[in-house]
């Protein structure tokens, strides 16, 4: 139920990305790619402008190409998630899963809907509306709802980062399960994250921004924290981190 | 959850009204005024019983216009707010048609409707449509304008229609602000209906006041304002609690709770 | 030697406060019934050729917001005078209010009945299931209920309209078939200016008893002042210019607040209203008050009234 079906996974390629805001120039001539079926993470100081990149490869922003392996456009073809949960309040967490659906006149799948909660660990919280969810289960149901879309491909800008820690390692562990075989790019203030999750790590830095080489860690995410390799390659990207913010100020 | 702690509205507003009463009571016996300017509260109640039926019977009739008022202004002031969130050329065009509705004082065009839709009830619905249009466009208007920019990226995403947002997601997002709306036009919507009836018809509150104005008979005039008062007043107890009753959201997310804290 | 500049000064304050009755004139508020109007016609010329000035009087006419407050406010003490008609004069007294009337200005009933000529309505009896439009004053039921009653109808065949003040505007737009509490010297000008004439029906002819229209009242415990004595006989003193002199008259009227005053219909109702004025307008006629009153009893309008003479007297 959450593997990717018949389409294959493709890459996104991002060209000559460009975005002014507030007179500043986030980012000029600025390429790009997220490979295809694989967890892209974005680091970076705030403010650097890694949610505006990607609002653009999402094509709410800014200018530049877009361009997906396969041909076709990506607008349409991607799934959002947000800081926020975004859960309408007065729909229930079945009615918010089913939002997509609705909006675009489908019949809505139900079974599906229960599957995708129970993965989450919101098993039976179907018919409970929002408000009487914790942040922590609220987020999950956003989670669900973002799977629920199934897309091939997966934007996600800090989607765990007003969790608690533990809270946040569940769902870091439930995501890395639910989004295999999708292209995902996902933005994220914790190294730690990154590197539990991405098969590809770029840090962003610089006023206009520029992306650095990719650090590819070993091995499937989820990744383990205890692991030795991703702890010497925490302290690389905090390194990286830290020269970023000192480059961007 | 909402729990409120302290006295049922019921009882406080019950409270609320008898110290209102205290005060009036109060006002008569220092200031001396006479009773056919201001009569004291023994007298109005004595009135209220006396002419109960009289009362009844135009409490029916000026409730009826009210109602029908809000529910015309209702439907038509949400109707023209979506078609103004839709058409930007719409909203230019009529948002200062809007504000002027709202800004001419009802009594210089109470005598027009009269004269266009007559004596009858037409005109007093009228009257309190008229009142209560700009109020309902403006909140509705201003809740579909203020949607959360994070749904509208999640629509985008969803590929919705810009019809479908607007039906699934921004309108029922700006249902609390279309509430308020509707809570100031229930408090203004019996002004409309009484102006109305003052301007011309042969039953009602308002015209019965006038009528007992005229006579000299200051106590009826004072019962039916208090009648008026009443119906006024249990409306808006009853629509508020309607649009709770309809917005259960609203009252979970407790966000009330933390403003009015 | 400080006792003489002391006297001095002593004179010179009592003979300042001697003299000052003297050049000081007694104020009296009159609020009137409606705005200024050619009924008010003495009121006006007394004011423009500076009589109650000349009679130590200094007069304000108040035009009202609200009709049916004068009376109530001359009896709260607010105002000295106030123009009434004599029906609201006893509902009024009625309900206790401590009124008098000091005087007459417009002797005859100006109410009537109005159709358009042209109408349907070629006699009271064909207002049978019609609508009779009014502007609340209080007693049109009364008038109109015992007009129907000489032509063998009741209230109850017709259809009372509340068309508040825009009585010729209702009549001329057929919203309603007739209206009563139209003021013939008025509402007919109106209608024949609109080149809409009407027909009039008058409630003395037609049962009701005479009363007068326009009246002067006061509060109880101003009658005794001399400044109301000498107000009403400034009152003749101008009805006598106006029925000497009615071109005079009339010119003196207009000029007094020509944007307001000067035009067609207050010329036309002036014409009409002259012969109406109450030529002793401090004489009272008291069967005149006790037939009213009991008409009103009849009606259902008042319960009890006190005797004539505590709300209706002659002064001196």
């Amino acid at each position: 139920m959450t593997a990717v079906d018949s389409t294959r996974p493709f890459s996104i390629s991002v060209h000559a990305a460009r975005l002014a805001y507030a007179g500043a120039m986030l980012f000029d001539s600025l390429d790009f790619a997220l490979a295809a079926g694989q967890i892209t993470c974005l680091l970076g100081p705030s403010g650097v402008g890694k949610t505006s990149l990607l609002r653009l490869v999402a094509g709410l922003e800014g200018t530049g190409t877009v361009a997906c392996s396969d041909g076709g456009k990506l607008p349409g073809r991607y799934a959002w998630m947000a800081q926020q949960d975004l859960l309408l309040p007065w729909l229930t967490v079945d009615g918010n899963l089913m939002l997509g659906a609705r909006l675009r006149g489908e019949p809505t799948d139900r079974t599906r809907a229960a599957a995708l909660l129970q993965l989450v660990g919101l098993a039976g919280r179907g018919d409970d509306r929002p408000a009487s969810l914790s942040g922590g289960m609220r987020q999950r149901a956003a989670l669900a709802r973002t799977l629920m879309e199934d897309r091939p491909v997966v934007l996600m800008d800090e989607p765990f980062s007003a969790l608690d820690a533990i809270t946040r390692h569940q769902l870091q562990d439930a995501a890395a399960d639910l989004l295999a075989g999708r292209t995902v790019m996902l933005v994220t203030h914790d190294p730690l994250e990154a590197l539990r999750l991405g098969h590809r790590i770029h840090v962003m830095a610089g006023r206009p921004a520029r992306l650095d080489d990719a650090l590819k860690p070993a091995g499937d995410p989820p990744r383990d924290p205890r692991d030795s390799e991703i702890l010497k390659l925490q302290a690389e990207l905090l390194t990286r981190l830290a020269s970023a913010r000192a480059a961007t100020a | 959850m909402s729990g409120r702690a302290g006295m049922p509205a019921p009882l406080r507003g019950l409270i609320v009204a008898a110290g209102l009463v205290a005060v009036w009571q109060a006002v008569v016996w220092l200031t001396g005024v006479p009773h056919y300017i201001l009569p004291g509260p023994r007298a109005v109640l004595d009135a209220l019983v006396r002419h109960a039926a009289l009362l009844a019977e135009n409490a029916g009739m000026t409730a009826a216009e009210i109602l029908l008022g809000l529910a015309i202004g209702t439907l038509l002031g949400g109707a023209s707010a979506v078609v103004m969130d839709y058409a930007r050329a719409v909203r230019r065009w009529l948002m200062p048609v809007l504000v002027v509705s709202q800004a001419v004082p009802v009594f210089a065009l109470a005598p027009l409707l009269v004269l266009w839709l007559g004596f009858g009830m037409a005109s007093k619905v009228a009257m309190a449509t008229l009142i209560i249009y700009f109020p309902v466009t403006a909140a509705f208007l201003d809740g579909l304008r203020r949607t959360e920019p994070g749904w509208t990226d999640l629509a985008r995403s969803m590929n919705a229609s810009r019809w479908s947002a607007l039906r699934h997601i921004r309108m029922p997002a700006a249902l609390p602000s279309f509430a308020s709306g509707l809570r100031v036009a229930t408090a203004v919507a019996p002004i409309g209906a009484v102006v109305g009836e003052w301007v011309g018809s042969s039953s009602g509150l308002g015209h019965l006041m006038l009528n007992a104005n005229a006579r000299g008979h200051t106590d009826l005039m004072f019962a039916a304002l208090a009648v008026l008062a009443a119906l006024a007043v249990a409306l808006y107890f009853i629509v508020d609690r309607l649009l709770v009753r309809a917005l259960p959201w609203v009252a979970e997310s407790g966000v009330e709770d933390r403003i009015n804290a | 030697m400080s006792r003489t500049p002391l006297t001095a000064l002593l004179l010179a304050a009592l003979l300042v406060a001697g003299s000052a009755p003297a050049t000081a004139k007694e104020r009296l508020t009159v609020l009137l019934d409606w705005f200024v109007n050619p009924d008010h016609g003495p009121l006006i010329v007394a004011q423009e050729k500076g009589m109650f000035e000349a009679a130590g009087l200094s007069v304000s006419l108040i035009e009202p917001a609200d009709p049916n407050l004068p009376p109530k406010l001359v009896a709260a003490g607010k105002a000295e005078l106030a123009i009434s008609y004599q029906p609201q004069l006893h509902m009024l007294v009625a309900e206790g209010l401590p009124l008098v009337r000091v005087a007459t200005l417009v002797a005859t009933p100006l109410n009537s009945l109005v159709a358009l000529r042209d109408g349907p309505v070629k006699g009271i009896a064909d207002l049978k299931g019609r609508k009779v439009g009014y502007s609340i004053g209080g007693f049109e039921d009364a008038l109109l209920g015992r007009m129907l009653e000489t032509h063998g109808l009741t209230l109850k065949d017709v259809e009372l309209v509340n068309v508040n003040f825009a009585l010729s505007p209702a009549l001329m737009s057929g919203q309603v078939d007739a209206v009563i509490g139209a003021f013939r010297n008025f509402e007919l000008n109106q209608l024949d200016l609109e080149k809409r004439p009407g027909r009039a029906f008058y409630p003395e002819e037609e049962g009701v008893p005479a009363y007068d229209e326009l009246i002067v009242v006061t509060n109880r415990a101003l009658l005794t002042s001399d400044a109301i004595a000498r107000f009403v006989k400034v009152l003749e003193a101008a009805t006598q210019y106006i029925v000497n002199h009615p071109d005079e008259a009339w010119e003196v009227f207009r000029a007094s607040a020509p944007k307001k005053l000067d035009n067609e219909l207050n010329r036309r109702a002036w014409r009409d209203t002259v012969a109406r004025f109450a030529l002793r307008p401090a004489a009272l006629d008291r069967g005149r008050y006790v037939r009213f009153g009991a008409f009103l009893r009849q009606r259902g309008l008042v319960e009890t009234l006190p005797k004539v003479e505590t709300y209706a007297v002659e002064l001196e």
